[in-house]
C-alpha cells in the first residue's frame, strides 16, 4: 500500500493546511503509525484534539473518514457485520417458484439437498451483509481512516474481540470465512482515560499522549481559527484561559472553549479584556457551577477601582485576574 | 544498537514499566523508519512505541537520557588550571599546596590539573559508597553526594581558600588567583556531572541486573500492620493487578445474564436453521448497572491499611462507573471526585491530604448521621453498601437505628472489618451493635483476605 506521507515533517505541514496546529511529536508518532502500520492509541483530557486529530488526517490524506463510537453494551453486530435477515427471507419467499423449478428435475432427494446446496451461497453472500464500520474500513477498495471513539466506553470484551482487526487486519465471519483488509486502513483510537485499558491492546498500538497545548501553541491555534480577534487579545485571552488549568475545577476548560471564548471575545468586539466582560462570557470557558463561583471569587478583589487592562507591559500579569 | 534498546528495556521493566517483546520490536521497527541520526525523533519513536500509559511517561523521560545522551562513557570537560602558570607562580602554589594535609593536596593538585576520574576510580567509589547495591532512581542524587564527600569536594573548596591568602601575601597577582578558583570551581562542576552521569548509569545497570522481586505470595498473607515501605509497593502492584482480574470478571457476569424483552433479530439468526420457525427464544441483554456506596474510615486507628483500602476503593471505582466513596475521620466527606483521575497513588496522597488522620477525633455515629441527612436518597434497591473500618467509635452514639434504616434500603450490606473477631465489642468497638444489620461481616488483616472480600462482593 502506498504510505499516506512521507516524512514527518510532510504531516506536519499537511496537517496545518487543514487547520490543526501539532508539535513535533504528533507529527512524528503520526508517520509512524503509517509507517510501521500500527494503530494509534492517543490518550489526554476531553478536548485537546484527538478525534480531531483523526478527522484532520483523513482530510489531509483525502480518505473517507469511518467513524465507530463506543458505548456501553456496544457488540459485534453493530460494530462489525450483521445478516439482513429480513431481506434473506422475503429473498426466499420471492425465488420460492425459481427454486422449485430447480428441485423439479431432481432424481432423489439426496440429488435435491445437492442442488440447494450449491445455491446456499447466494443466502449467505455480501449481498445479504450488512457493514458495519468496522467491515467497512477493512472492506472499502480505496485506503480509509478508521477512528474508533472513546474506547474506554466499550466493554472489555469488545476490546479482546478487537484484537485480531488490530493487530492483523483480518476478520472472521463464519458463513463466509476469514476476511482481510484489501488496503491497510489508517486506525486510529481514542480514550479520555476513564478506565485502564488492556495491556493486550496497549501493546497492538502505538501511544500518545495529548495534554492540553503550550502557551504559544494553543495561541496559533486561536489565531488560525479565529483570525477575526486582534492579536494582543488573543495572547490575553490564551493566557487566561491557561491561567485557569492551573486552578483546581472541576473540569479545565478545553481548546474548543477557548475557541469558543475566541469567538464570544469576536461577535463582541471586544477591545480589552476587563472584570465585568470576563465575568459576563465566563460561562462559556466553565461548565459546572462550582467553578464558576471559585472563579469569580478570584475575580471579585478586582472589582474595587475597575480594574483595566494595561497595555502589553503586564503581559505575565494575567493570573492577576484569577 | 539493538543491544542498549534491550537494556533500555530491561531497566524500564525494572523500574516497573511492562514492556513487552513486542513493544521491543516494534521499537526496533520505528527507528529503522525513522533512523536514529536525530535524537528527537528517535526519542519519539522508543516513547510511543515503549510506553503505553500516561503514569510511566516520567520514568521514560528520567531513564532515556541516561541510555542515550551517552555522557557517562565520555570524559567530562575539564581544563588544565595549571600550564598557565610560570615557572615562579607553580613554585608558590607547589609551597603553598605544601601546608596542607597530603591528601587534600593531592586532592587539589589533581582537580585543578583537571584530571578526570578513571573507569577504575570510579569502580573504586561505586564499592565504596554502596552504589553497586543501589537498585533504585530515588538514591541517585544521595549516591553523587557520597561520592562527592569521598572525593572531598568540599574540604578542596576550604583549602583553596585556605591558600589563596596564603598565595596574596607572597605577590599571587589577582587576577591568576580568581582564574585559579573560576577553573577549579568549572572542574568540580564537570566532575559532579561526571559523577551523575555514572551513578545513573549504574542504578541502570543493577535495576536490569537484578529486578525487583516478585515474591508477592507471602504478602499476601501478611498482616497489613506489619508491612514496610517496599512491601506496600508490591502490595500497590497487586491491588492494580486485582483490579484487572474483576474487570473481565465483571463482564463475564454481565454476559451470562439473561433478562429483558425479546430480542428479534437474535432470535431470527437463531432459528434459521429452522426455516424461520422460532424453536428458540432469545432476549435482549440488560446492562447491569450496579450502583455501590463505600464508606471508608480514614481514622488513626485505620491509618495502618487506609491506604490499600483507598487503592483498592480506586480500583473499584473504576471499574463499576456507579461508585459513590465516602471517607470519615470526625466528619464525612465525599470523595469520589479526588479518585476519579491520576493514578491509585496520586488519589489516594490527595484523600490523605485531604483528611489527615487526627487524635482520638473518630465520629462513626456523626458521620452516619451526616450520611443520613445529604445522601441517603443514593441508597436503593441496587445499591450495595461498603463500609471499610473498625467500628470504633470513641464511645460517641453508635447510630445504629440510622444504620439499620441504610441496610434496610440496600440489597446488600458488607462490612470488611481489619480487626479480628475477637476484639470487636472491646473497649469503644461498636462492631457488635451493627453486626445484625450486615449480610456479610469479613475480616481483612491481609492481602489474600481482601481479595477474598473483593471476589465476594461482585461474584454475587
Amino acid at each position: 500500500m502506498p504510505d499516506a506521507f512521507s516524512s514527518p515533517n510532510q504531516v506536519r505541514e499537511s496537517l496545518h493546511d487543514q487547520g490543526y496546529v501539532c508539535s513535533s511529536e504528533i507529527a512524528t508518532i503520526t508517520y509512524l503509525s503509517d509507517q510501521l502500520d500500527k494503530p494509534l492509541l492517543i490518550e489526554g483530557p476531553a478536548g485537546v484534539g484527538k478525534t480531531e486529530l483523526a478527522k484532520v488526517v483523513a482530510a489531509a490524506t483525502g480518505r473517507e473518514l469511518i467513524r465507530l463510537q463506543c458505548y456501553e453494551g456496544l457488540d459485534e453486530t453493530k460494530a462489525l457485520y450483521e445478516w439482513e435477515y429480513a431481506k434473506q427471507l422475503l429473498y426466499t419467499q420471492l425465488l420460492r417458484d425459481k427454486l422449485q423449478e430447480v428441485l423439479a428435475s431432481a432424481g432423489s432427494l439426496a440429488e435435491s439437498a445437492d442442488r440447494i446446496a450449491a445455491e446456499e451461497n447466494v443466502f449467505f453472500s455480501m449481498r445479504f451483509l450488512l457493514q458495519r464500520p468496522l467491515l467497512k474500513a477493512l472492506l472499502s477498495p480505496e485506503p480509509v481512516v478508521l477512528l474508533i471513539d472513546e474506547i474506554d466506553r466499550a466493554d472489555a470484551e469488545f476490546e479482546a474481540f478487537l484484537l485480531e482487526i488490530l493487530s492483523d487486519f483480518q476478520i472472521s465471519v463464519p458463513e463466509l470465512g476469514t476476511l482481510t483488509a484489501r488496503v491497510q486502513p489508517l486506525v486510529f483510537l481514542t480514550s479520555n482515560n476513564t478506565r485502564e485499558l488492556s495491556e493486550a491492546l496497549k501493546r497492538r498500538c502505538l501511544y500518545l499522549f495529548l495534554n492540553y497545548p503550550e502557551l504559544e501553541q494553543e495561541i496559533d491555534v486561536v489565531n488560525l481559527k479565529v483570525p477575526e480577534l486582534d492579536g494582543a487579545l488573543t495572547r490575553q485571552a490564551v493566557e487566561m484561559v491557561q491561567g485557569l488549568r492551573n486552578l483546581d475545577l472541576r473540569k479545565h476548560p478545553s481548546i474548543s472553549e477557548t475557541l469558543d471564548w475566541a469567538r464570544t471575545l469576536a461577535v463582541l468586539n471586544a477591545e480589552r479584556l476587563d472584570r465585568g466582560l470576563v465575568s459576563d462570557t465566563l460561562n462559556v470557558l466553565l461548565k459546572h457551577e462550582r467553578d464558576l463561583k471559585r472563579v469569580q471569587q478570584r475575580l471579585e478583589p478586582m472589582s474595587g477601582d475597575g480594574p483595566e487592562y494595561q497595555g502589553p507591559e503586564d503581559e505575565d500579569d494575567h493570573t492577576r485576574y484569577l | 544498537m539493538e543491544t542498549r534498546l534491550m537494556q533500555f528495556a530491561r531497566a524500564l521493566r525494572a523500574a516497573g514499566v511492562p514492556v513487552s517483546m513486542a513493544e521491543t520490536v516494534d521499537a526496533a521497527g520505528a527507528l529503522t523508519a525513522l533512523g536514529i541520526k536525530d535524537r528527537e525523533p528517535f526519542r519519539i519513536s522508543l516513547r510511543s512505541t515503549l510506553i503505553k500509559r500516561t503514569i510511566h511517561l516520567p520514568v521514560f523521560d528520567e531513564l532515556f537520557p541516561i541510555f542515550f545522551d551517552g555522557k557517562a562513557e565520555l570524559p567530562p570537560d575539564m581544563d588544565n588550571a595549571l600550564e598557565n602558570l610560570s615557572d615562579e607562580e607553580a613554585e608558590q602554589l607547589a609551597l603553598a599546596l605544601s601546608q596542607l594535609k597530603d591528601n587534600i593536596a593531592d586532592a587539589l593538585r589533581r582537580l585543578l590539573r583537571g584530571e578526570p576520574l578513571t573507569r577504575q576510580d570510579l569502580n573504586q567509589l561505586a564499592a565504596m559508597t554502596g552504589l553497586d547495591r543501589a537498585r533504585n532512581m530515588r538514591w541517585n542524587e544521595w549516591m553523587v553526594r557520597r561520592m562527592q564527600a569521598a572525593l572531598q569536594h568540599d574540604s578542596v573548596r576550604r583549602a583553596m581558600a585556605e591558600i589563596a591568602k596564603l598565595l596574596e601575601q607572597v605577590g599571587f597577582s589577582k587576577e591568576r588567583l580568581d582564574e585559579l578558583r573560576a577553573m577549579l570551581q568549572a572542574n568540580i562542576e564537570a566532575e559532579t556531572g561526571q559523577l551523575q552521569n555514572f551513578a545513573g548509569q549504574r542504578i541502570t545497570d543493577n535495576m536490569q541486573a537484578r529486578p525487583a522481586s516478585e515474591d508477592v505470595e507471602d504478602l499476601l498473607h501478611a498482616p497489613f500492620g506489619r508491612l514496610g515501605e517496599d512491601e506496600m509497593n508490591v502490595l500497590r502492584q497487586e491491588v492494580r493487578r486485582l483490579s484487572a482480574a474483576l474487570r473481565s470478571r465483571i463482564s463475564l457476569r454481565q454476559r451470562r445474564q439473561k433478562t429483558g424483552t425479546l430480542d428479534l433479530k437474535s432470535t431470527i439468526r437463531r432459528n434459521l436453521g429452522h426455516g424461520g420457525v422460532p424453536f428458540t427464544l432469545s432476549y435482549k441483554r440488560r446492562q447491569k448497572k450496579p450502583r455501590l456506596v463505600v464508606i471508608c474510615d480514614v481514622s488513626t486507628s485505620m491509618r495502618y491499611c487506609t491506604e490499600l483500602m483507598l487503592g483498592l476503593i480506586h480500583a473499584i471505582q473504576d471499574q463499576i462507573s456507579r461508585t459513590y466513596a465516602f471517607a470519615f475521620n470526625d466528619h464525612l466527606e465525599y470523595i469520589t471526585p479526588d479518585l476519579a483521575h491520576g493514578s491509585a497513588q496520586e488519589a489516594v496522597d490527595r484523600v490523605l491530604v485531604r483528611m489527615p488522620p487526627g487524635h482520638y477525633s473518630t465520629d462513626l455515629g456523626g458521620s452516619l448521621a451526616e450520611f443520613d441527612r445529604e445522601w441517603l436518597d443514593l441508597v436503593n434497591h441496587r445499591t450495595t453498601l461498603l463500609m471499610v473500618g473498625d467500628g470504633r467509635n470513641n464511645f460517641r452514639d453508635p447510630e445504629t437505628g440510622i444504620f439499620q434504616e441504610m441496610a434496610r434500603r440496600c440489597t446488600r450490606t458488607i462490612w470488611l472489618n481489619p480487626e479480628p473477631p475477637m476484639l470487636w465489642g472491646t473497649g469503644d468497638s461498636d462492631m457488635n451493635e451493627y453486626l445484625p444489620f450486615c449480610d456479610h461481616v469479613l475480616q481483612v488483616q491481609t492481602m489474600a483476605e481482601l481479595t477474598a472480600a473483593v471476589d465476594e462482593l461482585l461474584t454475587r
